[in-house]
């Protein structure tokens, strides 16, 4: 009976997973293959990826003679055009090394684009959740274990900035950021980012230290430790997972901004990967669609890995009601 | 009195330690807050003196031709996005919940999040080329039953383009709603399902009188992000249609988008902004009352 059940659930689940999945999985197989190819037929795999397949079972049956390729003969490569080209047999090792390079010819091309885009994100992203997390842990570390006069007013303020939807400061934002000399630089992104981070990140800082127990700061506070002595050798050790979240939460917002950065930075050397993968749709780099295809799920990369050590840690925070209205 | 002044001085090192936060805010958010309002009440063009105009920008944005169009279009699409956002994941969520293998629960738990990864900007080209292109994946998919004549262009066509944008994301279950409603149906104690089973309560019928009442903070939670997410978000749209065609899929974010960044008009771009911000305002206000009003005649009964 209960067996029978899952059974049910697992094929509505799996369902609603290949749905979800399908746009992307489309993304990485029209990025091993050319236009031509995807023109032709839109549901068949890279040419290039099936007669890899081929050739290794030819190899492996012993039929090497069959591994045949249009290749220029060496040392000829620049004379002869590609349309004039019949199949002549070639070596296994050679013949995979030129799928390979077929293959990926959409990864290497967008590559050359999105490189520097990849560097400046993970630059910011890197300095904004440091930043994020160095300057709120401290205030909400203060703001939850010391009384002092308006510690609650302040408190209240810090909070009140997630009441104010980004739609209105949008406007504002630029017109400020243009008139401090920002425009066209990393600062012009870190700075608002750290600004905005500031009321989300110390929330959820000041209610995990307000769960600690204050037997562990007396001790300390008897053995004569001021602030940041107790800050650093009894709040930080202890607030790993909770970093965690901030630092995630973070970088994704960071690296997910697109408008800010298309807006504030015209010179294309300050553009970060979700501006970049917009512009590079709108030139001609898109016109091959391996090339947008390939940039897609190299963009995605980074995330994937952060993702892959990072999701037991957010689970368990997510599951705590880090969440809960 | 060494003890005031020490208490003096301990209070001095606590507003030095908040000040680098309260610098960060003062410059970029409440300045900013600020001058939202106080812009929307200049004529302001970039490299010209702002005049003082009062409310004309207010005016002339409650007569621009896109006024009405805009706002019913945001109201659909965010009228939909509330109804699937709600649906959807929670649907997902029960199904999840509802498998008797803890590793299973897991694994669908990691795969539904698993698209986060890919960049917002990402997902949206994803969905204007690959899936609603001309060549795409629905038109192809229609081309190969033999229905090619119902092949269109999704988001080019005035018929279909506000359906096609609500579309993008189907079947809306992946990223962190689901975690959200997971946890809150982790959170329903077993009792409460042990005495549902003893009372007859079965299937669908209890899911809505047990279950969907137990998880009301999260839908609540959802619904207010959802409004606000639908009311102010614009950047989807700017990557897949940019409003058009035409201003068939204009939303007054958008618009306020344009008269900033490509008509200079920075007066009557914060005016949209404005009008916006109260509007969110009101419904977060009256979606707090509505809810808690139903959360306290439930605790009530």
């Amino acid at each position: 009976m209960k067996a029978k059940r899952d059974y049910l659930l697992h094929a509505i689940l799996l369902g609603i997973v290949i749905l979800t999945m399908l746009p992307f999985l489309f993304v990485l197989n029209n990025s091993l293959r050319t236009n031509t190819e995807i023109y032709h037929a839109f549901f068949d795999m890279p040419s290039a990826l099936k007669s890899a397949l081929r050739f290794t079972w030819y190899e492996l049956t012993g039929r090497q003679e069959r591994i045949q390729l249009k290749l220029p003969p060496a040392g000829q490569e620049e004379e002869v055009e590609a349309a004039r080209l019949e199949p002549r047999v070639v070596p296994y090792g050679e013949a995979m090394k030129q799928l390979g390079h077929t293959l990926t010819r959409g990864y290497r091309y967008c590559w050359t684009y999105l490189r520097p885009y990849m560097l400046n994100s993970f630059f910011v992203c890197l300095v904004t959740a440091a930043g994020v997390i160095v300057v709120g842990s401290l205030s909400a570390y203060v703001l939850s274990r010391y009384r002092f006069p308006g510690s609650k007013v302040l408190f209240l303020v810090i909070l009140s900035v997630m009441m104010v939807p980004p739609v209105l400061t949008l406007v504002p934002s630029f017109l400020l950021v243009r008139r401090l000399g920002l425009l066209n630089s990393y600062w012009v992104l870190i700075l608002p980012y750290m600004a905005g981070g500031q009321a989300f990140a110390i929330y959820v800082f000041k209610s995990f230290f307000d769960g600690l127990p204050e037997e562990l700061f007396e001790s300390a506070r008897i053995d004569g430790a001021g602030h940041l002595a107790l800050y650093r050798h009894i709040v930080l050790p202890l607030s790993k997972p909770v970093i965690a979240v901030v630092a995630i939460v973070n970088i994704l917002g960071t690296w997910n901004n697109f408008l800010w950065p298309f807006i504030c930075n015209t010179d294309p050397k300050y553009h970060v990967v979700a501006s970049g993968l917009f512009l590079m749709g709108q030139t001609q780099v898109a016109t091959n669609f391996s090339t947008m295809y390939a940039a897609y799920t190299l963009s995605s990369i980074p995330l994937l890995v952060l993702f892959v050590y990072a999701t037991k840690p957010f689970l368990k925070g997510v599951a705590s009601g880090a969440f809960k209205a | 009195m060494p003890r005031s002044r020490s208490r003096i001085r301990k209070s001095w090192s606590c507003y030095l330690l908040l000040l680098p936060t309260y610098l960060l805010l003062s410059v970029f958010s409440f300045v900013p807050f600020y001058w939202a309002f106080s812009t929307s009440l200049y004529q302001y063009e970039i490299g010209e003196e702002p005049t003082f105009v009062g409310l004309s920008n207010y005016r002339e944005y409650f007569a621009d031709p896109t006024f009405l169009p805009s706002f019913s279009n945001m109201a659909f699409l965010t009228f939909f996005a509330v109804c699937v956002n709600v649906v959807f994941p929670l649907t997902v969520a029960k199904l999840i919940f509802s498998l008797s293998s803890e590793r299973a629960r897991y694994f669908y738990r990691v795969i539904f999040l698993a698209p986060i990864v890919v960049p917002y900007v990402a997902v949206q080209m994803i969905w204007a080329g690959l899936v609603y292109g001309d060549a795409g994946l629905i038109n192809e998919l229609l081309r190969s039953i033999g229905l090619g004549s119902l092949a269109r262009g999704w988001l080019s066509h005035p018929r279909t383009v506000l359906w096609a944008i609500a579309f993008v994301g189907f079947p809306f279950a992946s990223g962190i709603n689901i975690l959200i409603y997971y946890a809150g149906l982790s959170n329903i104690s077993q009792s409460v399902h042990e005495a549902a089973w003893l009372d007859g309560a079965r299937g669908l019928g209890k899911f809505l009188r047990i279950d969907v009442p137990l998880v009301l903070s999260q839908i609540k939670l959802l619904v207010i992000l959802t409004l606000i997410a639908g009311i102010q978000g614009f950047e989807g749209i700017f990557i897949l249609t940019r409003g058009g065609p035409g201003f068939e899929s204009m939303v007054p974010g958008l618009w306020m988008y344009f008269n900033a960044f490509s008509f200079q008009r920075m007066g009557l771009a914060c005016a949209i902004g404005v009008v916006l911000f109260f509007l969110i305002l009101g419904l977060t206000i009256l979606n707090l009352r509505y809810f808690r009003s139903a959360e306290s005649l439930q605790a009530a009964e």
